[in-house]
């Protein structure tokens, strides 16, 4: 009972401190995804335009449009800058001290206002691409929206606990900011943010697919552009659960190792 | 002119004694930069199973412009990217203070004083990857590379004048964290060859955005003739826009002195 | 509780690495692929028994232990060796059962959320340690009608003044009603006038709800206004152990006396087993009570005295000249 009680208050907290800096959170939400699709929207149009081609890898300009315009949307949520630089943060600084006293464990404290944070924006920049595709007329199945979003906020847990391992480093390493970034470069391709999975040349195409880190960017937009079907969704939902089950048996043994090693520098 | 050169040696020294005190950073900013690196390659190696060429660039010509972009970006992260992200916060802090009464060009000392030692192997790497894909035109001409120490300059002026009087804004806003971080989204710009963007936002990225100076109009001297035109643009429009960031260097700082007294 | 001690330790001790480097870039270079460490001892093997309702005050210089030892004892940080019990929990197993009866006040960080309201932070607290929200919201305005800071409650934590804020975070600390309080440095950076007000509700908190205190401070004040046991730690070792008072006594020189001669005296002097060389003009002797009666005799016996003084010896230098003695 009082898990759910201070979970729900993390949830809140992160709502709440976030919509402290409306600006920031604004721009974060509606500002980059719409710099980056219109970059993206650009690169396919030329591309279509030189080449003379009606579709590439089986699949037209629209289609492509489309896929930028949720990918760019769907990375900006399935991705974790923020909650993992301040976890790292807390460890370098000694700020965990404030943490370990309380009856509650950082993981918790963590998880819960990272989702309280993506859950309320992703419902806030969701209206840009909406809005774009009906605008536009671009592919899209509305049916499959829900799903899609299910998969995705599964996946942030699986995102979360990967943060989290990062965090542990920061125990035995200083700065180790430089890791979250490679991490986070990795995802920007495995995830299918710079390119769709799809057009990949084989084997590397359902290498990629079956990956876990598909499910953050390219199985739900691919999924409600069309591109796939629910066969995919489910092996995402799959690859997960077999991602966090393979995650969690690390994590936690690599946070009581870094535990045991931490001096609580600062005050 | 000796004195700076001095100066930036010993910038130059505390960089590197500072950077190698993090080696785990170290290694992974290696490692970080060389999966930037591949995710660029692979971009467009997988798009050309697809297509033959994209505005006029095919495979090889790509790789020449990537490689540029990599030598570049890597010396602009060397010499200036930290600075200048950091600029806002030292107004912020009040660091600037100390900066401006030193007898030095305060420009200068605000520009250039954090090297990136680091990023050196990301330099090396840029390099090699740029002699591989010059080697591998088919029309490969060594004299062309001699543009590349006027262009590469040029490029990297008219691209920090811009990001610099940006951060400057932030002297007399002293919030400004916005417009540089809708800098690197613009950024991302400069990371194609400029030809395939539509007119208009081509005119912007190689003037008031000069993004596609970095790493598209040198590699163009690479890969073909030389076109005299857009030479002449390039040196003179890196002239006139340090001189704008000079100027408007000390119009902010004006408003500096003014805010904090 | 099997134990009669709130807190008992038993040779716990923690040391730490760290790393020496070579100046300059070759200094740098070599430090890069080959790194000399070396073992530092910050809390010597510590034997340590404290009853309950106790109020322990800790002295030290900086880096002396005493921080370590505050962080050990609240489960921050996990010892290299030794046993330790809190209340019977072994605290850096960190048992949800242990963290709600302990609190830790560390003066120099933050502990409430920088940017939302102390009010909106206490809330938050009693979801964290599941306190009834009636009940914790009148704790709340007890504690700040007694630090008379009521008035700021709604406003942003990064607002307050560093008072205000100290304050408030005493506020969050003592909301779950701690049985346990590490206090590390609760005044520092304050001006006198909030230094006396927390001094003094502390003072009046213990009173009241008799919690064992572990108090460390740089403002010999605090410990000698509210500890009953004085803790005297340095490189990482406890050299004193005992009352404030036992501790002023035992550090023999108890009073000062000053005064100066109109003409250099012409011969040497001893005073209290001290030496004074032909000529001097200021003197300044210590002396413990019994040394007292006989070297006044002394001195009046002198010519020419002008501006005798008798000072108690502040508690402070007590405690610093104890550490230059060990």
């Amino acid at each position: 009972m009082s898990f759910w009680r201070r979970n729900r208050a993390f949830f809140k907290l992160a709502i709440v401190t976030n919509l402290e800096y409306r600006f920031n959170y604004i721009l974060d939400s509606i500002g980059q995804p719409i710099v980056t699709s219109g970059v993206e929207l650009a690169f396919w149009s030329a591309i279509f335009a030189s080449t003379g081609q009606q579709t590439i890898a089986g699949f037209d300009l629209h289609s492509y449009m489309a896929y930028a315009i949720w990918a760019s949307f769907m990375a900006r949520i399935s991705v974790n800058w923020m909650y993992e630089f301040r976890m790292i943060e807390e460890v370098e600084s000694g700020g965990l001290n404030t943490l370990l006293v309380r009856p509650m464990s950082f993981f918790e404290y963590y998880l819960s206002q990272f989702l309280g944070y993506k859950i309320v924006t992703t419902l806030i920049s969701l209206t840009i691409p909406v809005a774009v595709t009906v605008a536009l007329g671009f592919p899209m199945i509305w049916s499959r929206l829900l799903p899609a979003m299910g998969l995705a906020v599964y996946y942030l847990v699986f995102l979360f606990i990967m943060s989290f391992i990062v965090v542990t480093f920061a125990f035995h390493l200083t700065r180790i900011q430089g890791i979250s970034v490679a991490k986070n470069l990795a995802l920007w391709i495995f995830s299918g943010e710079l390119l769709p999975l799809d057009i990949f040349p084989e084997p590397y195409r359902s290498a990629l697919i079956h990956l876990p880190f598909s499910s953050g960017v390219f199985i739900p937009v691919a999924y409600i552009t069309g591109r796939v079907d629910a066969t995919v969704l489910y092996s995402g939902v799959l690859s997960i659960s077999v991602g966090i089950a393979a995650l969690s048996a690390i994590a936690y043994p690599m946070w009581k190792w870094g535990l045991r090693r931490y001096v609580g520098t600062g005050a | 002119m000796r004195k700076y050169w001095r100066i930036y040696w010993s910038f130059f020294r505390t960089g590197f004694i500072a950077d190698m005190e993090y080696r785990a950073n170290f290694l992974f900013r290696v490692v970080t930069d060389t999966v930037w690196y591949a995710a660029q390659i692979i971009g467009f190696n997988v798009i050309f199973t697809h297509t033959k060429s994209i505005a006029g660039w095919d495979a090889e010509k790509t790789r020449v412009f990537l490689g540029l972009l990599f030598v570049a970006d890597a010396i602009y992260m060397i010499m200036l990217s930290d600075n200048l992200d950091k600029l806002t916060d030292r107004v912020r802090k009040g660091e600037l203070d100390l900066l401006l009464v030193k007898p030095i060009n305060s420009q200068f000392i605000v520009s250039l004083q954090r090297v990136s030692t680091s990023l050196i192997t990301n330099l090396i790497m840029g390099i090699c990857f740029l002699g591989y894909s010059f080697a591998q035109l088919p029309d490969a001409s060594v004299p062309r590379l001699l543009w590349l120490l006027l262009m590469i300059p040029c490029g990297l002026v008219c691209l920090y004048s811009v990001r610099f009087m940006i951060s400057a804004t932030s002297v007399i806003f002293t919030k400004a964290d916005n417009l540089q971080f809708l800098w690197h989204q613009v950024y991302r710009l400069g990371m194609r060859p400029d030809q395939i963007y539509s007119r208009w936002l081509r005119m912007i990225v190689l003037s008031v955005i000069p993004v596609a100076m970095i790493a598209s109009v040198p590699a163009r001297f690479v890969v073909g003739p030389p076109d005299w035109g857009l030479a002449a643009w390039t040196v003179g429009w890196s002239i006139f826009l340090i001189w704008c960031s000079s100027r408007y260097w000390k119009l902010a700082l004006r408003f500096y002195t003014s805010a904090s007294s | 509780m099997s134990s009669p001690f709130a807190i008992e330790t038993t040779d716990l001790f923690r040391s730490y690495r760290t790393y020496e480097k070579n100046p300059g870039i070759w200094g740098s270079l070599q430090g890069f692929w080959n790194r000399k460490y070396t073992e530092k001892m910050a809390l010597a093997a510590t034997n340590l028994q404290i009853e309950p309702g106790q109020i322990v005050g800790m002295v030290g210089a900086n880096g002396a232990g005493k921080t370590t030892l505050i962080k050990v004892l609240s489960g921050l940080i996990v010892p290299s060796g030794g046993q330790a019990k809190v209340l019977g929990f072994t605290p850096w197993e960190r048992d949800y059962r242990y963290l709600r009866q302990m609190t830790v006040l560390l003066g120099q960080k933050n502990q409430l959320w920088w940017d939302i309201s102390p009010n909106d932070s206490y809330s938050l607290l009693a979801d964290i340690y599941d306190l009834d929200r009636g009940k914790a919201k009148n704790r709340v305005q007890e504690l700040a009608g007694l630090l008379d800071c009521g008035s700021v409650l709604k406003t942003q934590l990064r607002r307050l003044s560093l008072g205000e804020r100290m304050k408030m975070e005493i506020i969050g600390c003592l909301l779950h009603d701690p049985k346990i309080l590490f206090l590390d440095e609760p005044t520092i950076g304050l001006d006198i006038v909030a230094q006396t007000a927390i001094r003094k509700f502390l003072a009046e908190y213990v009173k009241e709800k008799k919690p064992t205190v572990i108090l460390t401070s740089h403002y010999m004040d605090d410990i000698a206004k509210l500890a009953d046991r004085l803790l005297l730690i340095s490189k990482g070792q406890i050299v004193y152990d005992g009352t404030v008072p036992g501790f002023a006594q035992k550090s023999k020189s108890k009073q000062k006396i000053t005064f100066a001669l109109t003409e250099p005296c012409a011969h040497p002097l001893i005073l209290a087993e001290q030496h004074f060389p032909q000529g001097t003009l200021q003197f300044s002797v210590e002396v413990t009570d019994h040394q007292l009666p006989s070297t006044m005799n002394q001195i009046t016996s002198l010519t020419g005295i002008t501006d005798l003084r008798l000072e108690q010896v502040d508690f402070e230098e007590v405690i610093h000249d104890f550490m230059r003695g060990g």
